[in-house]
């Protein structure tokens, strides 16, 4: 009895805690999965990209070098606060994102050239939601973005008690093992039929 | 009854959804640890293995577009399903067969008239990945059920926190610890929101 008791509070418990994580990623899973049609509001002739300034900067990339150094150095020297990541799409550019929840802005460096643009993104509530999303990792190592990650971690093994506290609760109660049976059977033929068929 | 429809809803639907919910929260860690996994193994892209070389014949447009010349190839493999396409600079049609198990590499060289087909080594991390990325209507019928097995799990999520709620509502000796657990984590959530 005192088991069942502390499973069943920890289900409820748990997903008291872990509400706004819950509804983030299923609210922001909707612009994922439907971004044709979440686009078409934001279909209003104003560009995606603001430039902020653009300026000389002149900085060597030695071949085979880490990237995501470069890109903190270019990072500190034009002022962005944020998460980070820095890729070379071309070997003529350099591009380093910055983001917070509300914010996304990238430096873009053009080594033969010699210059350094900083644009910053518009708004948009689909990113900030996908953003929320898909944030995770953890490269960033300052405090408040471990824990974001750490928490990320937690919410994942809240998924799986509340699975298995799901699971338990669900035999607990004899007059719905049938139903119980036929919707997990369903749900795991169907999952199985998508794994071979996809 | 109408309590006990919500608390059946939400438990029979959890249970429908359980396949989902287990890959969605194994693929998450996955993903958080990307990184860590990548060191393990020591690899940064897929690795492909060859499955089968054969000869091809077949003449195509020189404007066709290589996703029309995917399709044609994906047929006569018998690997019809989701793809992508493209053209790579030596004029080689490469498609990318989006198999969540065995994703496939179709090599299609017109100089040589052959396909090379590769399949992709199979890793966990990457595979829960790719189920995880997996969306979106593509106008095939397995692949549309998936996407609407996805919206499903959309939808599952939100009536979960509200049935959820109502449920926590109706369980009045809870409502102290349940208040303190709810705005400890929305306190923590709004910590993240606007310092992060």
């Amino acid at each position: 009895m005192r088991f069942n008791l502390f499973v069943r509070r920890l289900h409820l418990y748990l997903a008291l805690s872990l509400i706004p994580w819950f509804l983030i990623y299923g609210v922001s899973s909707i612009p994922f999965a439907h971004n044709s049609w979440i686009d078409r509001f934001y279909q209003d002739g104003k560009p995606t990209w603001n430039l902020r300034f653009e300026k000389p900067y002149d900085l060597e990339i030695p071949e085979g070098a880490d990237l995501r150094e470069i890109g903190a150095r270019i990072k500190q020297d034009v002022g962005l606060e944020g998460s980070f990541g820095a890729y070379r799409p071309n070997p003529s550019e350099l591009i380093v994102y910055v983001h917070t929840f509300w914010t996304a802005s990238h430096a873009r460096y053009f080594p033969d050239k010699k210059l350094l643009r900083v644009e910053d993104r518009r708004f948009r509530w689909d990113h900030f939601l996908t953003g929320m999303h898909a944030r995770g990792g953890f490269q960033d190592r300052r405090p408040l973005n471990l824990a974001w990650s750490i928490v990320v971690d937690l919410v994942c093994i809240g998924f799986l008690l509340w699975i298995a506290s799901g699971i338990y609760m669900w035999w607990q109660l004899p007059q719905t093992r049938i139903w119980g049976f036929l919707a997990l059977g369903s749900g795991a033929t169907l999952f199985a039929l998508f794994l071979v068929g996809l | 009854v109408f309590s006990k429809i919500i608390r059946r809803t939400h438990m029979y639907l959890a249970l429908f959804l359980t396949p989902w919910i287990l890959m969605y929260a194994l693929s998450t860690m996955a993903m958080n640890h990307r990184e860590w996994l990548r060191g393990g193994s020591g690899e940064t892209l897929p690795q492909f293995e060859k499955e089968r070389e054969e000869p091809y014949q077949a003449s195509f447009a020189p404007d066709a577009r290589p996703q029309a010349i995917g399709e044609k190839i994906l047929e006569d493999a018998r690997l019809v399903g989701a793809f992508n396409a493209r053209k790579d600079s030596s004029g080689a049609v490469v498609i990318v067969r989006q198999d969540p198990v065995t994703p496939r590499r179709i090599t299609y060289s017109p100089a040589e008239s052959k396909l090379v087909i590769e399949k992709e080594v199979f890793r966990w991390p990457a595979f829960l990945e790719r189920m995880h990325r997996r969306r979106g209507y593509q106008h095939a019928a397995l692949d549309d059920s998936w996407a609407f097995s996805v919206d499903l799990v959309i939808a599952a999520m939100i009536f979960w926190v509200l049935s959820g709620l109502w449920m926590w509502w109706e369980l009045r000796a809870t409502w102290r610890l349940g208040a303190l657990f709810a705005a400890g984590g929305l306190a923590l959530f709004a910590l993240f929101l606007f310092t992060i």
